[in-house]
């Protein structure tokens, strides 16, 4: 390559000059392809000029994701002062975590969507900002158009700062091909009522019968909010509750709380449900067809749709007295901003009631909406098989009320590490849930640091 | 380009020529003064990045350790000791410290070992060199949320891979990542097959600098090539091997991104690393003054480790 010696030394001081001359054209020129084809959509997307950008986050992905994308593209495409912006963090921790981060510096987005169990995280320290009742009414979002449980759960501090968008309790799913062949449907077509544990036991025996393998899907390894969900229900249905009070010990049922245990690890026998079983092996298996029930939330029917499975879907039963069912909601909140734009946060209100109005095609991703007139709406009466656990509304329990508890919250992961190996190993159920009050007790008796 | 090349050269040549006599016309003392200058220029950018996110947080760091401080700026006044009393007490503490330790000693020696025996195997001459020493270092340039994903997909209990794969001499499936026996085994094989492409390449680098003489002679003194790899290379490798120990340790001790992803800890906490563990306290448990006090425990800890090895390899060095 090198011809002489003259060309060769001066050469390498050349080529390097080339070298950087050429490599700053490359990213120049890269940048002006990025900054071209980051432009397009937005500028394709974009709304009448003069109207106000609203940031949102939230933390939906999946098919959540896509329903909720759609939503908010309609909200943008129904009016011409707001272009909303979605931006989407992964769920749990990451989001949380970011969400605080952002408040507290005061430069969070317009808008967010927050799991109401994690308000007592967030309003109390001044995280968040109140809804003006008022101008929700002006928009025609009022305290009528929900349940009273949803409602109230956006409530901290006798101060309402989260309008719910759903509630998303935890659900029994039936392959319905299966449990007609067991005979365990009713005369509707839909399952027969259960009223104890027995009873439950039994219908997930005979399905077990039929298909071979399990009677029952329940993934929980290693998913403290998986643990949590169940427990929880049983927990309420046997007429417990949970009391989290920062400077006093937890309150809590312990004969209550060994009760759940012990009737989850009877249904973790290897038999009825795997015993060692993680979230993903557990829809698996119900969609494969290898067991006849399944528990978990209303978020994974599109899943099951897609699927092309023959499913019906219904709340928990009741099996030990009073009826419950874990849930929580997706609400939208406003996050404190150091610098706040009055005609943006005008905006924000708009934009929450247009999709509180439009919210069946959330009830399509499985959630039972929150905003009444749409429940009560002909479509959503006949959208199967949402209309077959909308009923669960009326025995929601939201996640005991403190700081660190709520959907995702190191509260769950305490659960899971007291609890998992009273399911796993089936070790003492009573010991595992002393355990659990125990860590929790520990939590209470150091100072809030949001209160 | 050898034309671009020659077209170019006389024109650039006498400059400099010329450059270098007009540097030179002050005395001694500010040439010196110039040459401060310049090098005071060329790391002031590196200073400035250095004293903004490493220096000042460092102390700040250590005055929050003293504060009640949570995200919510609440608590901010001197708590004293207070911290300090509640971490040394703190079983959730010690266990994420054990983890990170267990975690340091399981991950360091496959991370040598292998790619030591890596390193002399590729020196054998084997055919290919280039294609060994690729696929040997390629993992090392994935980022960690890449390998994460990987392997979480490879450690899958019912579609992974290594299940397959072990499946096929009839052992039973294990919950790699979900189960707290195989954990930390698990996360600490996707680490192995992550770096030690790295250690590889300092070792193979070290063994392409050991003089040939010195096999030949012991060949001539009838040692065997067993002989040969413990009296000559792996004392000649001695010196690499005490740079890649203190390398390693120091990144095992930070792990962080990939039991984060794998794992997020779990299950039951056996997987949890300090610097995890200083995370949740400060960003999802809110509170910075207790999560600043937890890293300037951690921060003794391995400056304790460090002066352990110092000492360790200065004796060595003293030996020599």
């Amino acid at each position: 390559m090198m011809n002489g010696k003259i060309s060769a030394d001066s050469g390498a001081g050349l080529s390097r000059r080339t070298l950087i001359v050429g490599a700053a054209a490359i990213f120049g020129g890269g940048w002006m392809i990025t900054g071209l084809t980051g432009c397009a959509p937005a500028g394709a997307l974009a709304a009448a000029p003069g109207s106000t950008q609203l940031s949102f986050w939230h933390l939906l992905t999946g098919g959540d994701g896509i329903k909720m994308s759609a939503l908010v593209d309609g909200a943008n495409a129904d009016s011409s002062s707001f272009f909303a912006k979605q931006t989407i963090l992964t769920w749990g921790t990451p989001y949380y975590t970011k969400l605080a981060m952002a408040s507290a510096g005061g430069r969070a987005p317009d808008v967010a969507i927050m799991h109401a169990s994690r308000l007592p995280g967030y309003a109390p320290g001044g995280l968040l900002d109140e809804w003006d009742l008022e101008r929700l009414a002006q928009h025609g979002v009022t305290e009528a158009n929900f349940p009273a449980a949803i409602w109230n759960s956006g409530f901290s501090g006798g101060k309402l700062y989260a309008i719910a968008l759903d509630a998303h309790p935890f659900i029994l799913m039936y392959n319905t091909d299966i449990a007609r062949e067991a005979g365990v449907l009713g005369a509707n077509g839909q399952l027969e009522v259960m009223t104890t544990p027995a009873q439950f036991i039994e219908v997930a025996r005979k399905m077990q019968a039929v298909t071979g393998r399990r009677g029952l899907s329940y993934g929980y390894l290693g998913d403290g909010a998986q643990m949590w969900r169940l427990f929880y229900t049983f927990y309420r249905q046997l007429g417990a509750t949970m009391t989290l009070e920062p400077g006093k010990p937890a309150q809590v049922n312990e004969d209550a709380g060994t009760t759940a245990l012990e009737f989850m690890q009877e249904l973790l026998d290897g038999t009825i449900a795997t015993a060692a079983g993680d979230y993903a092996t557990a829809l698996a298996e119900f969609v494969n067809g290898e067991s006849g029930l399944f528990l978990t939330g209303v978020w994974e029917l599109p899943t099951m749709q897609t699927a092309g499975l023959s499913f019906d879907a219904m709340p928990i039963p009741n099996l030990f007295g009073a009826p419950a069912t874990y849930a929580d909601s997706h609400t939208f909140v406003l996050p404190r901003q150091a610098n706040l734009d009055p005609v943006a946060r005008e905006d924000v209100y708009a934009f929450v009631a247009d999709i509180l109005k439009s919210s069946l095609a959330w009830a399509e991703a499985g959630h039972i909406p929150a905003y009444l007139p749409v429940v009560d709406s002909v479509a959503y009466q006949e959208l199967v098989p949402q209309a077959h656990y909308a009923n669960a509304v009326e025995h929601l329990n939201y996640d005991p009320q403190a700081w660190f508890s709520g959907s995702g919250s190191d509260f769950q992961t305490f659960f899971a590490e007291s609890l998992q190996s009273v399911l796993l190993d089936k070790t003492d159920a009573r010991a595992g849930f002393q355990a659990f009050v125990r860590r929790l007790n520990v939590l209470l008796s150091k100072p809030n640091p949001v209160g | 380009m050898t034309t671009t090349l020659t077209n170019h050269a006389p024109n650039h040549a006498p400059k400099k020529v010329a450059v270098t006599p007009t540097a030179r016309p002050g005395g001694p003392a500010s040439r010196k003064r110039g040459e401060n200058l310049t090098g005071w220029m060329f790391i002031g950018p590196f200073m400035v990045f250095f004293i903004l996110f490493l220096v000042v947080p460092i102390v700040w760091g250590l005055y929050l350790s003293f504060t009640g401080q949570t995200l919510t700026g609440r608590g901010g006044g001197l708590v004293g000791f207070a911290n300090y009393q509640e971490a040394l007490v703190d079983p959730d503490m010690w266990r994420s410290m054990g983890n990170t330790l267990w975690f340091v000693l399981i991950s360091t020696v496959p991370l040598v070992l292998i790619a030591l025996a890596m390193a002399v195997l590729v020196n054998l001459g084997l055919p290919g060199q280039w294609l060994w020493r690729l696929s040997y270092f390629m993992p090392y340039l994935l980022a960690s949320s890449v390998v994460s994903l990987f392997w979480v997909w490879m450690f899958n209990p019912q579609l992974g891979l290594i299940n397959a794969m072990t499946g096929l001499f009839g052992a039973e499936p294990i919950a790699w990542l979900q189960d707290p026996k195989y954990a930390m085994l698990g996360i600490v094989i996707a680490t192995v097959w992550w770096t030690v492409g790295f250690n590889f390449l300092l070792y193979l680098a070290a063994l392409q600098n050991i003089p040939e003489q010195q096999y030949e002679a012991a060949a001539l003194d009838g040692a065997g090539k067993w002989r040969q790899l413990v009296s000559i290379t792996i004392p000649n490798l001695a010196p690499t091997t005490v740079l890649i120990l203190i390398l390693q340790i120091l990144a095992s001790l930070k792990v962080f991104d990939q039991i984060y992803q794998m794992t997020a800890g779990g299950p039951g906490g056996t997987t949890r690393s300090a610097v995890q563990y200083i995370f949740e306290v400060g960003f999802t448990g809110y509170r910075f003054g207790y999560s600043s006090a937890i890293s300037y425990i951690f921060f003794a800890l391995i400056v304790i480790i460090s002066i352990a090895q110092f000492a360790v390899a200065s004796r060595k060095g003293l030996k020599k």
